[in-house]
């Protein structure tokens, strides 16, 4: 009771109802916190896929026999490939992959049927539209895949290599890329929702003046920065339940490990972002510097995550320069938990990376906070 | 340019020569609330017309409708000769706030204005050399406004509004916020554009500004309550105003104030100033034999005693007194024990010792050396731009200094730690109020931030909402405030605590004359309590509270003292002339004497020399050369804004 007594008599409880109260009359503050998380991971959950599918294949078949016949059909069965255009000769469809109307090409010569009842090998000439270069890999191994297949089915001894891969994908059976994406964009949406909203509330005091008042009362730093923290991580929390709600309902995410831990950790998360935040606003001037500055420092934070584009296909030097990287540490964590279900032991690298980020961005901004008016 | 205002001056009006604008039983509401009620008036063409009035009386009401901006719920109303909205093109609106683009540069921001009004580009050229001259901002023409000070902005502005050659002007509190010698020479231009034919009305809340109008109106509760020039409003005062300065100023103010309480007295109003006391009265013999009686009873010192005009603000005060607009005067709710001034008298408050602060190699401030007693209040003036912000902020902790010693409350080393601050009230020029809260809001938090026990909070937040007038409407947001009460409330929140020591930077600004009043009625009783208090302001009647000054020009303390020392401390003598040419006489005047000698009070001239025994004779032998005849002409006393402006002249005549 007594310390209630005292909580409610301190300068912080003052700052912090001062914060709340403001924050209560802010809807702009209120819709940023709700309306573009929701899109941002609607948007990259289901509009952001790498599967490749219903590609638009153009088919010069100069056989024009059952087995050429047999053979498109086994290519487009499932569905990654659709036959858009059987042009009239090899240059036209040349030109056609050229102009991108079509994506692949297949020439299926004259001799194709003959050679194949004869027992020998022929060849069909494949031609791929190579500018997105990974949808070209794609619907290469997915072409030759399939004539090995159709080679086998025409010829059981006919070995191709004599070690076979028998791949198991594991935690993501069904190879679902949401369940890739939606946990990195948790943290994405974390990430820019927590260092702008952060940032607005600390520059706003700045902007309009009451800054100076506010350093001129015997409140300290830290207790007008935390003052400041305290409703938004409880604010971003609800973001972090909001963003778990959708995950869980409408991309189907398993969350196999222990749900109150990944809070947790998600908490230490929302304290680097707001780390961020303070941090940029005790670097700019004005609200519009605020903002721009943070796109400049969240675009690569998101970009070398692996949030969305996988680490492994960065290049090496990059590759190191994510380990610097807040965000990478939790979209790590955030798989681990939601996917895979380890134990805490296993991610304790990355919490403790977190953990060191909260406190040195947050105790720069108490230092920073006092000295910025110079 | 001269020739075509002139030109403009003679046609003005047409059906209805004698008068510019004409109202009649004016009346607006909006909703419930009577903003006027029957407003009658008319201004001729060439005049400047001020309109003055406590905040919410309506003057900016009467503006809009004036401009056209707004329609009159009933009466009739015509400018030019027209409705006001058909006069639109001929007329230009100067908002308080600046309604300039900050991003563009002078010439655009002229070019722009141009444009709207549709200025051929062939005169756009010519006027806008001449006007750029005229208001001393042609060295620099692509400078943004935004790097400009605040009397340039204004000035920027006024050409603006005269780019397009207006026949009226119309200025709603132009100069707020603006220091003393740009506002004296934003009033010289508007004399130079009145004598050129063209109309001015201004409403303003400085009433040594108002002074300098031809007639005066004084608008109150939606009503004119009185109209006329100067000596018009001052004769029908029917007071004398006598000034009382004594060692025991605060023993001789507590017996005349028991003295001004009795009906019996001719006595009628007293009001304390840094080191007088201001009497007003029907008869100044009686008045002074009874002073002088009231004293020697209680055994205190002679005071001195000398006659004067009542001031137009005496005209206001009294006035408005008598129509119940006085706001409520409650004392402070006092926890603290005062402290023993008499023992403590040495005890200083803040001290500079040789304080220097440099931006890059700009130097803001220079060798600043100054003391302020507990119970002492210190008044720091200075035009933009002379370092008194830059100072204070080094006093009180917010900015380091480049070098020179300094102490606080008895502390020198680290003077932002808490216990410090917490003796400390602050309230700085810019808004330091939450907009997004309400009334009450702030004030809790305020309370709660200096943590002022619980127990205390409500007697202490119903003693700021009580004295701003603001009791019942606590839970209205602070941005739907006027200006002049948000600054009420703040300097509320910045004293609930009882500071030792308090930080005023610019309290006043924009706050009507009565409510100012009782601001200096407040920060004295805090003063007596042993509050140190460091005050700045651009309002030099005002500076009179104070009990010492200093003068900053360029970062340096040019001059310091009482009110009184540094009045007596200007070389040479005030003379009023009054000629049949005023504008004439004027501009003859200031090609003989440095510019800023001179300057338009309505239809007088106000003049400074140096040695007025040589120099005057000649003068006056020029003006009647000229044929100026030269009606009257009479010595006045130096007021702090002449001395102020002197002092800022001659400082920078040494150094430019």
């Amino acid at each position: 009771m007594n310390f209630i007594r005292r909580l409610f008599e301190s300068r912080f409880w003052a700052l912090t109802l001062k914060e709340i109260r403001q924050i209560l009359k802010n809807r702009q503050l209120i819709f940023l916190l709700i309306f573009p998380p929701t899109v941002q991971l609607l948007i990259f959950g289901l509009a952001l896929s790498p599967n490749v599918d219903h590609l638009s294949l153009g088919i010069v078949d100069y056989a024009r026999s059952s087995e050429s016949r047999e053979f498109v059909s086994a290519l487009v069965e499932n569905d990654v490939f659709d036959v858009a255009a059987y042009p009239k000769n090899q240059a036209e469809l040349g030109q056609a992959v050229r102009n991108g109307q079509l994506i692949a090409g297949l020439v299926i010569p004259p001799s194709f049927d003959r050679d194949l009842n004869q027992g020998d090998s022929t060849d069909v000439q494949v031609l791929i539209d190579g500018v997105d270069a990974n949808t070209a890999g794609i619907a290469r191994g997915y072409i030759q895949q399939t004539i090995n297949q159709y080679t086998r089915q025409l010829n059981p001894q006919f070995k191709t290599a004599l070690i076979e891969t028998q791949t198991r994908f594991l935690y993501n059976p069904g190879l679902s890329s949401s369940w890739f994406f939606v946990p990195g964009v948790i943290g994405l949406v974390l990430t820019l929702t927590g260092s702008l909203v952060s940032s607005v509330t600390v520059i706003r005091e700045k902007d309009i003046g009451t800054l100076e008042q506010l350093l001129m009362t015997p409140a300290a730093g830290w207790e007008i920065l935390l003052a400041k923290v305290v409703p938004l991580f409880i604010l971003l929390m609800g973001d972090v339940l909001l963003a778990s709600a959708m995950g869980r309902f409408v991309f189907q995410l398993p969350f196999r490990g222990n749900f109150f831990l990944f809070l947790a950790l998600s908490g230490l998360y929302v304290f680097v972002s707001i780390g961020i935040g303070i941090l940029l606003a005790t670097l700019a001037r004005t609200q519009q510097q605020v903002v721009l500055t943070s796109f400049f420092f969240n675009v690569p934070i998101i970009q070398l995550s692996g949030a969305i584009a996988p680490i492994e296909s960065m290049p090496k030097f990059f590759q190191i320069l994510s380990w610097l990287d807040p965000l990478r540490h939790y979209v790590a964590i955030a798989r681990s938990l939601i996917l895979k279900g380890v134990a805490v032991e296993a991610l304790l690298p990355n919490i403790l990376t977190l953990l060191m980020f909260a406190v040195v961005l947050l105790s720069i901004s108490v230092r920073r906070f006092r000295s910025q008016l110079n | 340019m001269v020739d075509s205002f002139l030109a403009h001056g003679t046609e003005a009006g047409g059906s209805a020569p004698s008068a510019t604008i004409r109202v009649q039983g004016l009346h607006k509401q909006y909703g419930a609330v009577k903003a006027l009620c029957g407003i009658d008036f008319s201004v001729s063409p060439g005049e400047i017309f001020g309109l003055i009035g406590p905040d919410g009386a309506g003057k900016t009401t009467t503006f809009q409708i004036l401009a056209g901006v707004m329609e009159a719920s009933s009466g009739e109303v015509s400018v030019l000769g027209q409705p006001p909205r058909e006069a639109r093109l001929n007329l230009g609106y100067l908002t308080q706030a600046f309604s300039l683009y900050a991003d563009l540069s002078i010439l655009e921001n002229l070019r722009y204005q141009a444009g709207l009004r549709k200025v051929p580009q062939a005169d756009f050229r010519d006027r806008a050399t001449e006007l750029l001259a005229r208001m001393g901002l042609s060295q620099f023409p692509n400078r943004l406004a935004r790097q400009l000070s605040g009397g340039m902005k204004q000035k920027l502005a006024l050409c603006c509004a005269l780019i397009a050659q207006p026949r009226l002007l119309l200025l709603d509190e132009p100069t707020t916020g603006v220091d003393p010698v740009s506002r004296r020479e934003f009033w010289d231009l508007l004399a130079g554009v009145a004598a050129d034919g063209v109309t001015v009305v201004a409403a303003t809340p400085y009433l040594d500004e108002a002074e300098r109008c031809n007639r005066i109106a004084l608008i109150y509760d939606g009503k004119i309550q009185q109209i006329g020039t100067l000596a018009e409003l001052q004769a029908d005062l029917a007071l004398h105003r006598i000034e009382v300065r004594a060692d025991a100023l605060g023993e001789t103010e507590a017996v005349l104030q028991g003295a001004v309480s009795r009906a019996s007295s001719a006595l009628v109003d007293l009001q304390s100033f840094g080191d007088r006391l201001d009497i007003l009265t029907p008869n100044v013999a009686q008045a002074k034999s009874e002073i002088l009686q009231l004293v020697d009873q209680q055994k205190l010192a002679i005071p001195r005693l000398e006659a004067n005009e009542p001031t137009l603000e005496n005209v206001f005060v009294s006035h408005l007194r008598q129509q119940g607009a006085d706001p409520i005067y409650r004392a402070f709710p006092f926890y603290r024990k005062p402290k023993a001034l008499s023992t403590e008298a040495a005890a200083v408050a803040i001290s500079a010792d040789r304080l220097q602060k440099c931006f890059g190699e700009f130097q803001a401030v220079k060798d600043v050396t100054l003391a302020v007693r507990y119970g002492e209040i210190y008044g720091l003036l200075g035009a933009n731009g002379a370092g008194k912000t830059t100072t204070i902020k080094m006093l009180c902790g917010l900015l380091p200094a480049t070098q020179g010693g300094m102490s606080l409350a008895g502390e020198t080393q680290n003077l932002h730690r808490a216990e410090v601050r917490s003796r400390l009230g602050y309230m700085s020029q810019k808004f330091t109020l939450y907009d997004d809260l309400t009334i009450r809001q702030n004030l809790e938090f305020y309370c709660g931030v200096y943590s002022i026990p619980q127990k205390l909070h409500r007697e202490k937040i119903d003693w700021v909402l009580e004295t701003c007038g603001l009791v019942g409407r606590e839970n209205q947001m602070t941005g739907s405030l006027p200006g002049g009460w948000k600054q009420r409330v703040a300097f509320g929140a910045s004293v609930m605590h009882e500071p030792d020591i308090l930080f005023l930077d610019e309290p006043t600004s924009g706050v009507d004359p009565l409510a100012r009043r009782q601001f200096w009625r407040l920060i004295r009783d805090f003063a007596r309590q042993g509050t140190a208090v460091l005050v700045t302001t651009h309002y030099l009647e005002e500076a009179e509270n104070c009990n010492r000054l200093a003068f900053m020009v360029a970062g340096e303390i040019v001059a310091e003292g009482s009110p009184t020392q540094i009045k007596a401390a200007q070389p040479g003598q005030l003379i009023e002339l009054v000629t049949a040419h005023t504008q004439r006489a004027s501009d003859l005047l200031r090609q003989q004497v440095e510019p800023w000698r001179v300057s338009i009070f309505g239809d007088r001239l106000h003049l400074v020399l140096d040695c007025p025994e040589q120099e005057l004779g000649p003068l006056i032998q020029s003006l009647q050369g000229a044929q100026i005849e030269i009606r009257a002409q009479r010595p006045l006393p130096f007021t702090l804004e002449d001395a102020f402006i002197g002092t800022v002249q001659r400082a920078e005549e040494v150094s430019p």
